[in-house]
C-alpha cells in the first residue's frame, strides 16, 4: 500500500520478476511431473469414454503451457523487474507471524492441539505483541480451557491431545 | 439439553477420576477393560450413505441405552472409497477406542488398487449384519420379472442397456460383471458416487436398470417409482410386513429362481486395529451383543431389510477368507484386479 | 390453497416455546460456527446431531436447520471485515464485501449481505413451499449429460471475466481441476496422482484449501503491512440499515437473478459455493459498470450472498424429496432423518406433515429470526476489530487449524493448510487469482465424473450434450457465456462505437492492487 511510510525505505528482498519467474518454474516442473504420472495410468479415449489420465494429462500439459508464457512474460517485463515483491524488513514482519505458525502445527502435533494452542497465542502475545506477561498467560489459558471446554466436554470433538490431556485421563 | 449432557458428562470425568483404580461405578463391571474416553467409530465412506446411517444408528443406540460408560464419536473417512479409513485403522495399532464399520471394501481396495491393506492385520470383532443386493428397474418398463428384463436385454445391441450401480470395481460393479457372464448379456455399467444417486437415476430413466442394496432404494420403491425384480440370494429376504401398497421384501423372488443362480451378499463388520487385547475384544464384544438386542438395532434392520448376523470371533475369520476367495475369483474373470 | 393450509399448519406445530427456543439455539449457534473460519455448517451440523437423537424429529430439525442458517448468515461477517471467509461460499462474499470494508462502508456491507442472504432463502422457501412436487420432477430429468452442461456453464459464466493475465488465470483453473482430481476416480476406480501416499489417498478437501488460501494467506499480507488488520470498525447503526435497505430495491434485478441460479443450483446438485460464484460473475457480467466490481460495489457483496444462500435452502428439498443431499449439510441432515426413523424419499412429504411443514415454517421463521439477531449482532463482532492484532492473530490461526483439522480428523490437513497458506500469498502478491482455483476445486471432478458418465454406453458422444431439449438449452447457453465478451464486442462494432471494449482493456492492464 502507499500509504506504508516503510514501503520508500525497505529495501527490497527480491523482486517480483525473480518470485514470478521461480513460481513458474516450479509449476512447470509439477506440470511434467503430474503430466508423466497421468500418462502412466493411460490418457487415451477407450471406447467408453476418456481414460482415467486422459483430463489430469491434458490438464497438465496446459499448466506446463501457461506456466513456460508465464516464464516468458516475466522475463520480458521490464515493468515487473523493478517491482518489489517484498521488502527486507516486510518480509521480517511475515516470518516473525509464519516461523511461529509452523511452530504451533509441530507442538500441535507432540502436545496436542489445547497445550500448543496456549503456548502460541501467550508467547505470541508476549514476544511479538509486547504485551504484558501476565494478561498474555492469562488470555491463553482462558482461550485454551474453552476450546476444551466447548470441543470436548461439550460436544464430543475428537481434536489432537497429547501426554498432558492423558496424564488426566482424556 | 445441554445441561444433562453437561452432567452427564460431568459424571463421567468424576468417575474417571476418583475410580481410576476403584471400579468404575457408573455401569456393572462386566468386563475387565472399560473405556475411559470416548470411542470413535470410523466410518469408511461419505455422509449420508449406508455405513454413515448405520454408525449413527450405533452411535443413538449406544447413548441411548447407555451401553457404554463414554461418549460415541462417528468420524468420517471416506477417501478413496473408504481407502483413507482402513488405513488409518491398520496404523492405529494397539489403539482400543477405534472400531470400523466396514464393507466389502476390504477385499476390493487391495486387489483393485493395490492398497496395502489386510483385513488379517485388524482384529475382527463381529458381523452385525448382511446386506442383500437387488435388481431394479423403472416402474414403467415393460418387464415383468428377471427373465423378461433379460430376454430384452439380449435382444438390444450389447452394450445399449445402461447399468447404474455404486463406484466402479466395486461390489455393484462385480455384480454386474457376473450376471453379464451368467446370463450371457452386456450392458454398459455407469459408475455413480452413492447409491442413491443411482436410485435417482433410475427414476429419471437415464439408466435402465440398477443393482442397490434395498436400503439405497426403498424410498422411490414405496413410491412406486421403481419395481423390484428378484434379489440375489439364495432365499428371499425375511421380512413379511408390507413395505409398498402390496409387496414386502419377502415378496421379491430369488434370481436363482429366475434363472440367474447368483448369490451375492456383503458383510456389515466391526473391526478393532491390530494389536488390542482380549479384555478389549471381550469389552466390544460384549457392547455389541446387547447393541443388535435393542430396539434401535431391531428396527433399523428391519427398516434396511438387512439380514441379521452373529457371526463373531472364529466363524468370522471363516467367513472372511472365504468371501475374500470368492472376490478374488469374481475379480479376477472380470479384469477388475490392478496388474501393473 | 393446499399448499397454504400445509404451511399454516406447520406454523402450528413451530410455535411452541419449546420448538421457539431450540430455533434460537440454533440460530446462535450457527453463527458462531459461522463466524469461525474452518468450522463450516456441515461441522457444525455434524457435531450437534448427537444431541438431537432423544429429540422428536421435528425439534431435531428446527436445531439443525437453524445452526445451518445462523452458519449461512455468519460466513459473511468475517469475509467482510477481514477478508477472511468464514465459509466456504462467503468466498465471493470477499471480492467487494472487504473494499467496502476498507472504504468505510462495512456497515453497509454487512447490512446487505445479510439482507441478501434473507432475500436469497425467502425465495428458496416460497419455491419449495409451492413447487416442491414440480421441482423435484424437474430434478429428476437430470443425467449425467445434464448435470456436466450446468457445471460447464458455471465455468464459462467465469472464464473472461478476471482483469489478470489470461496466462495466470488458466494457471490457476488447472491447478484447481488438478488438485480435485487427486484420489479415488470414480468412473474408472483407479487411484491418481496419489503417489502411494496414504495421506494423499483423501484427496484435497475445498474446505481446508480455502482455509490455507485466503484465512493463513491474509494474516501472512496483514502482518507484511503493520501489525494490524486492515478490518474496519463497523457500527451499525438503524439509520445505515435504513439507508442500505432503501438503495436495495434499485437492485431488484440482481437480487432476482442469484435467487433463480441459487434455487437452480441449490436443486441440480451443484452447491452453494457454485452459486455463489456464478451469481458474481453473471452479476458482474450484465451490470452496467461491471469494470468496478472488486472494488467495493454494493452488487457485488449483493450477488454472490443472495445465490449462496437460495442454494444452501433449496438444497434441502432434493435431500427431503429425492434422498439424495444438494450439499454437505444436507448430507449430515440425511444421516439424521434415519436415524429420528424418517425416510427421505417421495413419501415424506405425505406420510410425514408434521416434519416436513414444521422443516418448512421454520425456515421462514429462522430466517427472519437470523436476520434480526445477525443486525443486532454485527457491533459485538465489530468490536473484535478493536483487540489488539497479537491477541486475536493466533486465535484466528488456532481456530483455522481446528477447521483444517476437524474436516477429515487428520494431521496432515493443518500442515496442507500452511502450505496452501504459503501459496495463497505468494500468488495473491505476483498477480494469480485465486477464486478459479476454488472454482475448479469444487467443481473439478464432479464435472468430470459427469462428462465421462455421459460417454460411456453407445449414445456416447459429443452429441449426447445436444441429445434433448434441456442439455441442448444448457450447453448452447453455456457457449454464449463463454463467447460473451466476442458477442460483446461485435455487438458493439454493429452499434459503430469504436473504442475498444473495457474486457479487452481490463487484460492488458497490471493486475496488482
Amino acid at each position: 500500500m502507499s500509504d506504508d511510510p516503510n514501503a520508500e525505505v525497505d529495501p527490497a528482498l527480491v523482486s517480483t520478476r525473480s518470485v514470478e519467474v521461480v513460481v513458474m518454474a516450479l509449476l512447470l516442473c509439477v506440470a511434467v511431473f503430474l503430466g508423466w504420472d497421468n500418462w502412466r495410468i493411460g490418457a487415451g479415449w477407450a471406447p467408453d469414454g476418456p481414460q482415467a489420465g486422459y483430463f489430469p494429462f491434458y490438464l497438465s500439459v496446459l499448466l506446463g503451457g501457461a506456466s513456460l508464457v508465464g516464464i516468458a512474460s516475466a522475463l520480458r517485463s521490464e515493468e515487473l523487474r523493478d517491482e518489489i515483491f517484498v521488502g527486507r524488513s516486510a518480509f521480517g514482519r511475515v516470518l516473525r507471524v509464519f516461523i511461529p505458525t509452523i511452530l504451533f502445527v509441530l507442538l500441535v502435533q507432540l502436545l496436542g492441539l489445547y497445550v500448543a494452542s496456549f503456548v502460541f497465542v501467550s508467547a505470541f502475545m508476549i514476544f511479538i505483541g509486547k504485551l504484558s506477561v501476565w494478561k498474555s498467560i492469562l488470555t491463553g489459558l482462558i482461550f485454551s480451557g474453552l476450546m476444551f471446554y466447548i470441543f470436548d466436554m461439550q460436544f464430543n470433538v475428537l481434536l489432537p491431545k497429547g501426554p498432558l490431556e492423558a496424564a488426566f485421563g482424556f | 439439553m445441554f445441561e444433562s449432557l453437561v452432567s452427564k458428562r460431568a459424571a463421567v470425568l468424576a468417575a474417571c477420576l476418583s475410580g481410576l483404580a476403584l471400579s468404575p461405578a457408573i455401569s456393572p463391571a462386566f468386563a475387565a477393560w472399560q473405556p475411559t474416553k470416548p470411542i470413535e467409530i470410523i466410518v469408511p465412506a461419505g455422509a449420508g450413505g449406508a455405513s454413515d446411517q448405520m454408525a449413527r444408528m450405533m452411535q443413538a443406540a449406544i447413548q441411548n441405552n447407555k451401553l457404554s460408560p463414554t461418549p460415541v464419536v462417528v468420524t468420517l473417512k471416506g477417501g478413496a472409497n473408504g481407502g483413507e479409513g482402513l488405513m488409518d485403522m491398520l496404523a492405529s495399532a494397539g489403539d482400543p477406542y477405534k472400531m470400523v464399520i466396514s464393507n466389502s471394501a476390504i477385499y476390493t481396495l487391495p486387489l483393485a488398487n493395490k492398497l496395502p491393506f489386510d483385513w488379517r492385520k485388524l482384529t475382527p470383532i463381529s458381523i452385525l449384519a448382511f446386506d442383500n443386493f437387488v435388481l431394479w428397474v423403472n416402474a414403467n418398463a415393460p418387464y415383468a420379472n428377471a427373465q423378461e428384463f433379460l430376454a430384452a436385454v439380449k435382444k438390444e445391441p450389447a452394450g445399449s442397456f445402461k447399468l447404474g450401480g455404486t463406484g466402479s470395481k466395486r461390489e455393484d460393479h462385480i455384480l454386474a460383471a457376473a450376471v453379464e457372464r451368467i446370463a450371457g448379456v452386456k450392458f454398459s455399467y455407469i459408475p455413480y458416487k452413492s447409491g442413491g444417486e443411482a436410485a435417482t437415476q433410475l427414476v429419471g430413466d437415464h439408466i435402465k436398470a440398477n443393482v442397490n442394496n434395498p436400503s439405497e432404494n426403498i424410498a422411490v420403491w414405496r413410491a412406486g417409482q421403481v419395481k423390484a425384480l428378484c434379489v440375489f440370494d439364495n432365499e428371499p429376504m425375511n421380512y413379511e410386513a408390507k413395505v409398498t401398497a402390496d409387496l414386502s421384501w419377502k415378496d421379491i423372488p430369488t434370481c436363482k429362481s429366475q434363472g440367474v443362480d447368483f448369490q451375492w451378499i456383503m458383510l456389515r463388520g466391526v473391526f478393532l486395529p491390530s494389536g488390542v487385547t482380549p479384555d478389549q475384544v471381550a469389552f466390544y464384544q460384549e457392547l455389541l451383543g446387547k447393541l443388535v438386542e435393542t430396539t434401535e438395532f431391531k428396527e433399523y434392520l428391519e427398516k434396511q431389510a438387512l439380514k441379521p448376523s452373529d457371526l463373531k470371533g472364529e466363524e468370522m475369520v471363516k467367513f472372511l477368507e472365504k468371501d475374500e476367495a470368492l472376490y478374488k475369483d469374481l475379480m479376477t474373470q472380470s479384469g477388475f484386479v490392478a496388474t501393473n | 390453497m393446499e399448499a397454504l393450509d400445509s404451511l399454516f399448519h406447520g406454523f402450528g406445530v413451530l410455535l411452541t416455546a419449546h420448538n421457539m427456543m431450540l430455533m434460537l439455539v440454533g440460530i446462535c449457534l450457527g453463527i458462531l460456527v459461522g463466524v469461525l473460519p474452518g468450522l463450516g455448517g456441515p461441522n457444525g451440523v455434524a457435531i450437534l446431531l448427537p444431541l438431537t437423537f432423544t429429540m422428536d424429529p421435528t425439534s431435531a430439525i428446527v436445531l439443525l436447520s437453524c445452526i445451518y442458517w445462523g452458519a449461512l448468515f455468519g460466513g459473511a461477517i468475517t469475509s467482510i471485515l477481514f477478508n477472511i471467509p468464514g465459509e466456504a461460499w462467503s468466498v465471493a462474499t470477499t471480492f467487494d464485501g472487504y473494499p467496502m470494508a476498507q472504504k468505510g462502508e462495512a456497515a453497509e456491507a454487512l447490512t446487505a449481505a445479510f439482507t441478501a442472504s434473507f432475500v436469497g432463502s425467502i425465495v428458496a422457501v416460497m419455491l419449495i413451499t409451492f413447487l416442491a412436487p414440480w421441482i423435484a420432477s424437474f430434478a429428476l430429468r437430470f443425467g449425467p449429460p445434464e448435470f456436466f452442461a450446468v457445471y460447464l456453464l458455471t465455468f464459462c459464466s467465469f472464464v473472461g471475466l478476471g482483469k489478470e493475465a489470461r496466462h495466470k488465470i488458466i494457471i490457476s483453473l488447472t491447478i484447481g481441476f488438478l488438485l480435485a482430481a487427486v484420489g479415488m476416480d470414480t468412473v474408472s476406480g483407479e487411484l491418481r496422482m496419489t503417489f502411494g501416499s496414504i495421506e494423499m489417498l483423501r484427496g484435497f478437501d475445498f474446505l481446508v484449501a480455502v482455509i490455507g488460501l485466503f484465512g493463513i494467506s491474509e494474516i501472512l499480507l496483514a502482518m507484511e503491512e503493520h501489525l494490524a488488520f486492515k478490518g474496519q470498525e463497523a457500527k451499525i447503526r438503524l439509520s445505515v440499515v435504513w439507508r442500505t435497505w432503501l438503495t436495495l430495491p434499485r437492485y431488484w434485478m440482481t437480487l432476482l437473478r442469484s435467487s433463480a441460479i441459487g434455487c437452480w443450483l441449490g436443486v441440480t446438485p451443484g452447491g452453494a459455493i457454485a452459486a455463489s460464484f456464478m451469481g458474481y460473475n453473471l452479476a458482474k457480467r450484465f451490470s452496467r459498470d461491471g469494470a468496478q466490481f472488486g472494488k467495493g460495489k454494493i452488487e457485488g457483496v449483493l450477488a454472490p450472498e443472495t445465490a449462496a444462500h437460495a442454494a444452501g435452502t433449496s438444497a434441502l428439498l432434493p435431500m427431503l424429496a429425492l434422498g439424495i443431499p444438494g450439499s454437505g449439510t444436507a448430507a449430515v441432515l440425511l444421516g439424521g432423518l434415519m436415524v429420528w426413523g424418517l425416510q427421505p424419499g417421495p413419501l415424506l412429504f405425505v406420510e410425514q406433515k408434521d416434519f416436513v411443514w414444521g422443516l418448512i415454517a421454520s425456515m421462514y421463521l429462522g430466517n427472519i429470526a437470523g436476520l434480526i439477531i445477525v443486525l443486532a449482532t454485527v457491533p459485538l463482532f465489530a468490536s473484535v476489530l478493536r483487540v489488539p492484532f497479537a491477541t486475536i492473530a493466533p486465535m484466528i490461526i488456532v481456530s483455522c487449524a481446528v477447521g483444517a483439522f476437524a474436516v477429515q480428523n487428520a494431521m496432515f490437513d493443518i500442515w496442507l493448510m500452511l502450505g496452501f497458506g504459503i501459496v495463497g500469498y505468494v500468488f495473491k502478491k505476483i498477480g494469480i487469482p485465486l477464486a478459479p482455483m476454488t472454482l475448479a476445486l469444487v467443481l473439478g471432478d464432479k464435472a468430470e465424473d459427469a462428462f465421462r458418465q455421459s460417454m460411456i454406453g453407445l449414445d456416447g458422444g459429443i452429441g449426447i450434450f445436444w441429445s434433448n431439449k434441456l442439455v441442448g438449452t444448457i450447453t448452447t447457453l453455456a457457449l454464449i457465456m463463454l463467447f460473451w465478451p466476442l458477442i460483446g464486442r461485435a455487438i458493439d462494432m454493429i452499434r459503430g462505437s469504436g473504442h475498444a471494449s473495457p474486457a479487452s482493456a481490463a487484460s492488458s492492464e497490471s493486475s496488482r492492487p
